[in-house]
């Protein structure tokens, strides 16, 4: 029987068992439980958890980790992450996979408590210096987030890269029923210290950036093409493609199958990799569709700009994007119908 | 699917309220999910959490219109009666005292937990005598399903020690309402 488990301890236990060994990093609601968890739990199995005295220190501690080839976690909320940002940037330049778990909460600054989307932008551009991409994925449930786990760090050392979780407040301290997966044996990925200097050595007035720029190309390319993950209901004949992910995107999935039993034409495409936008499902979206509609925990709209992107690139029409920013929290089902009556009666207007 | 608002002071167990309903719920194949209020709103003020269960898939985990209010105080009751479904029901405890025919289609069912808490000797199971009450008013579980998941959610944080007081409370809780 799936039992009932706190979302940010479920991810916790699931790193554990997907072979992480390293934990480096500095607490922060609403992330806080993940490092608490490991704190225990990571010495338990023969790994280190080191609480640092700063997330700066924290994140080049995981940089360590991943240049001796071991699996390294850290986790934030928005303020912190922030301050990773260097760490982040030095990993992606050094091609060295870590995984960052961003329980994302409202707010510019140190914000506020709230759950949100709000990091949605910075999160999918490469938040610091440079020229990089995460690959960033985002779970709607906590068993999405638990099988996601491993597969984050496939992917990360697959193709060299960052990969961030964007969770949220609300999935990072709710619980439901979870099916944790089985423990995989720890492995030192190959490019970890040798002790003999055969790593490449970067550095700045030694490099060729023209010809690194054709390799993260093909890298990006490469991504781009195989690893779009997404959810699809209804987009074939519908009027109206709502985009939505993460807590949200449940709670839109919801409002979509209420609003087709009243009878309105209506779909959703859930991104579940928010870099690679899942370009492809807008290739499935009906060709007469009067409208892309992006339900956001935020307070400007982001995930708009990628929907408006994509449905210009893909659909090649001009449809109207409209996005509906909830500010933070989950959007209530009852709240999204009415917001959706607003855009049929003209009152919303499209952002693009 | 129901949905059901536990809420009162921290400290007053509504969270752990939240915890063994949920459970109950996934101890019988259903889904479930609880989502408290979390980070400043637990510095005093109201604590609460938001569940939900049921056969299907539960799309949106925080507060729609909850079938079911625990207000164990006053602040908890004005802050949460507006929300109820029509048609749902609102226990309160024996520390709501203010006017509370508010909305006519809420049944509003009054349980004096801590004078029960008293009578039976468990002073810190106000909460699970709340659970009780719940339980026999939703209809959704029998009593004994309750007791038997409550015990085992306790049991494997570690707590088996306190199965007897619990059963105690939570039957004393169910018992406290009339058919």
């Amino acid at each position: 029987m799936a039992e009932m488990m706190k979302g940010n301890i479920a991810i916790a236990e699931a790193a554990v068992r997907a072979g992480v060994r390293l934990y480096a990093g500095y607490p922060i609601t609403p992330s806080s439980e993940i490092m608490e968890y490991l704190s225990w739990r990571l010495p338990e199995v023969g790994g280190a958890f080191v609480q640092a005295e700063s997330e700066l220190a924290g994140i080049n501690m995981v940089y360590g980790g991943s240049s001796c080839g071991v699996r390294v976690l850290t986790a934030s909320s928005g303020p912190g992450i922030s301050l990773k940002q260097e760490g982040i940037s030095v990993l992606s330049d050094e091609e060295l996979p870590a995984l960052v778990i961003n329980v994302v909460r409202y707010g510019n600054g140190l914000g506020t408590l709230f759950s949100s989307q709000c990091d949605y932008l910075r999160e999918t551009r490469g938040g610091g210096n440079g020229d990089y991409r995460c690959i960033v994925l985002c779970p709607s449930s906590i068993q999405e987030a638990v099988d996601m786990v491993s597969t984050a760090y496939e992917l990360g050392e697959k193709y060299r890269v960052v990969v961030v979780m964007m969770t949220e407040g609300a999935l990072g301290q709710m619980m439901e029923p979870v099916t944790l997966p089985e423990f995989q044996e720890p492995k030192r990925n190959y490019w970890g210290f040798d002790g003999k200097y055969s790593y490449k050595k970067i550095g700045i007035f030694d490099r060729d950036s023209k010809k690194e720029a054709v390799e993260l190309n093909k890298k990006y390319a490469e991504i781009k093409a195989n690893e779009q993950r997404w959810e699809e209901e209804g987009i074939e004949d519908a009027d109206y493609v709502f985009v939505a992910y993460g807590v949200p995107g449940r709670s839109t999935l919801g409002a979509i199958r209420e609003l087709r039993a009243e009878g309105h034409k209506v779909g959703l495409i859930r991104p579940i990799t928010a870099w690679p936008f899942p370009e492809k499902a807008f290739a499935h979206i009906n060709k007469n569709v009067k409208g892309i509609i992006t339900v956001e925990a935020n307070a400007t709209g982001q995930l708009v700009d990628d929907a408006a992107l994509f449905t210009k690139k893909v659909l090649r029409a001009d449809i109207p994007v409209y996005a509906l920013p909830f500010v933070y929290g989950v959007p209530p089902i009852r709240e999204i119908k009415a917001k959706f009556a607003q855009i049929l009666a003209g009152e919303i207007k499209e952002v693009y | 699917m129901k949905e059901m608002v536990f809420a009162g002071s921290g400290g007053q167990g509504v969270l752990t309220c939240g915890l063994i309903m949920s459970d109950i719920a996934v101890s019988k194949g259903m889904n479930a999910t609880w989502s408290p209020s979390y980070g400043s709103a637990m510095r005093g003020g109201t604590a609460n959490c938001t569940i939900k269960y049921g056969d299907d898939y539960i799309y949106n985990p925080q507060q729609e219109q909850p079938d079911v209010l625990l207000a164990m105080n006053e602040e908890s009751f004005r802050m949460f009666m507006p929300i109820v479904a029509p048609g749902g029901i609102c226990v309160i405890s024996d520390m709501v005292t203010c006017d509370t025919n508010i909305r006519d289609d809420v049944k509003v069912v009054k349980i004096p937990c801590m004078q029960i808490a008293d009578e039976i000797g468990n002073p810190k199971g106000a909460n699970i005598i709340m659970t009780g009450a719940i339980i026999h008013l939703v209809k959704d579980f029998t009593k004994e399903e309750a007791i038997e998941a409550m015990n085992n959610m306790f049991a494997k944080k570690g707590k088996a020690k306190f199965a007897e007081s619990n059963t105690k409370a939570l039957t004393a809780g169910y018992d406290a309402v009339n058919d």
